[in-house]
């Protein structure tokens, strides 16, 4: 699937991820800004990449600034920032989620 | 908890409060060339209503962002609750890559949350984030070629293109073995920029080593320069050449392996005296900048975009034919009616 706008979901509030999306051409590059990048940040940009592997993305640039937030926080950001620059947040691709 | 609200700032009370905030923390430009420019200003309220952080966009700049600290503590979760209202903001807009000026001492707050810094100066840095970016804008342009050693860069705004600025490229084009022509992107012109760029390449089509590319967001723009469009006054003009400058230096020389850059002189605008004297004050010695006397007709007039811009408000044709190149020439006749109408629609004849 191709990256069809630049979409940002989450915020920059404790416990939360701010995740940007926008147009690559070179695989799925991160770029993540976290307090535990050193304990944490493999693991993070895995959430992110799996999500985005399962929406068939293969190319994209991504932006993560971290507060902390918990898997399921980043997987639900993931998810809402990729529909959105997917254009699909209307009908939400339920299989995947 | 506190929330977050909008601040309407045509209810003068509130912008009372909020110019009174932020005079407390340091910050009193009010000025009205930037405070109109202003598109949503949002507040930060704690329990008992009152005012403790603020921040405002003005199309893709972060501006006037002031936070009430009360120990450690509060500063970043203040910070970045109001930054994270601005980008909800500026993303429900459709801007997707956005700016800050901001104090040195801001510059970590900004970093941690995601921003890169462009260019850093005694009084202030610039910084983005955001898509696309510097490097994605830089990428796509074209590098040199292996042979090309002597590499040159003209930055000009050209509204519209005129002799001079023929002058000054084909002079460069004969010292150097590649020219690059950066365009200023900004809409503030009388030329839209589509037809500045369009004249800049239509002039130079005859000159094989000049590149025209189009400056992004990156060179004299709302963005980093807003003094160039706004009328202000010369510390704010001295602070905003300087980041202008750093910023080409640290990515612009770099990335196009600018070796020299041109410099047309401009006897009548104090703005672009003072912006010459910093890019070299800056730029050298790593890169040479020469200064070109401007370009003169025969008889000694001066030309200058100014000028043109002037004898199209007094609708005078036979004077822009002496200033302007045939391709210029022949566009300004085809779009005498259009170029008329924005003039009448209040767009004036001054800037640079």
């Amino acid at each position: 699937m191709e990256i069809k706008r630049i979409a940002t979901a989450g915020t920059l509030e404790s416990s939360d991820i701010q995740i940007t999306i926008a147009p690559g051409n070179n695989g799925l590059q991160i770029e993540l800004q976290s307090d535990v990048i050193k304990q944490f940040g493999a693991q993070i940009k895995q959430t992110i990449i799996d999500v985005l592997t399962n929406y068939g993305v293969q190319n994209a640039q991504i932006k993560a600034v971290d507060k902390g937030a918990l898997d399921l926080v980043i997987k639900a950001r993931a998810i809402a920032a990729v529909q959105r620059a997917l254009e699909i947040s209307e009908e939400p691709r339920w299989e995947v989620l | 908890m506190e929330v977050i609200k909008d601040l309407y700032l045509l209810n003068s009370a509130v912008k009372k409060q909020w110019e009174s905030f932020l005079q407390q923390h340091g910050i009193d430009n009010f000025n009205n060339a930037e405070t109109k420019y202003l598109n949503q200003t949002v507040g930060l309220f704690d329990e008992h209503d009152q005012l403790v952080g603020t921040g405002s966009i003005a199309q893709n700049v972060m501006k006037y962002v002031a936070i009430e600290v009360h120990g450690e503590i509060h500063a970043g979760v203040r910070f970045n609750k109001i930054i994270s209202a601005l980008i909800q903001r500026l993303d429900q807009a459709q801007i997707s890559h956005y700016f800050v000026f901001t104090k040195i001492k801001y510059v970590s707050s900004f970093k941690h949350i995601g921003f890169h810094c462009l260019a850093q100066v005694p009084q202030g840095a610039l910084l983005e984030s955001g898509f696309p970016t510097i490097k994605n804008y830089l990428a796509q342009l074209s590098q040199p070629n292996s042979e090309q050693q002597q590499v040159a860069a003209i930055v000009i705004n050209a509204n519209p293109f005129t002799k001079g600025h023929r002058y000054l490229i084909e002079k460069a084009a004969q010292e150097n073995d590649l020219v690059y022509v950066i365009v200023v992107q900004q809409n503030a012109s009388l030329f839209t920029t589509p037809q500045r760029l369009y004249l800049v390449r239509l002039g130079v089509q005859d000159l094989m080593n000049v590149k025209v590319i189009d400056g992004g967001e990156y060179t004299v723009s709302f963005a980093t320069f807003p003094a160039y469009f706004l009328t202000s006054s010369d510390a704010v003009i001295d602070y905003q050449t300087r980041l202008d400058a750093q910023l080409f230096k640290n990515w612009f020389v770099p990335a196009l392996q600018i070796k020299r850059r041109y410099l047309g002189t401009e006897p009548t605008s104090h703005t672009t005296r003072l912006y010459n004297d910093n890019l070299q004050a800056i730029l050298q010695p790593e890169v040479e900048v020469l200064v070109v006397p401007r370009y003169q007709l025969a008889d000694g007039q001066i030309v200058s975009a100014f000028q043109v811009r002037h004898y199209l408000v007094t609708q005078n044709l036979e004077q822009i034919a002496r200033l302007v190149p045939a391709t210029t020439f022949d566009f300004i006749k085809a779009h005498w009616a259009i170029l008329q109408q924005r003039i009448q629609k209040g767009w004036h004849g001054n800037g640079n």
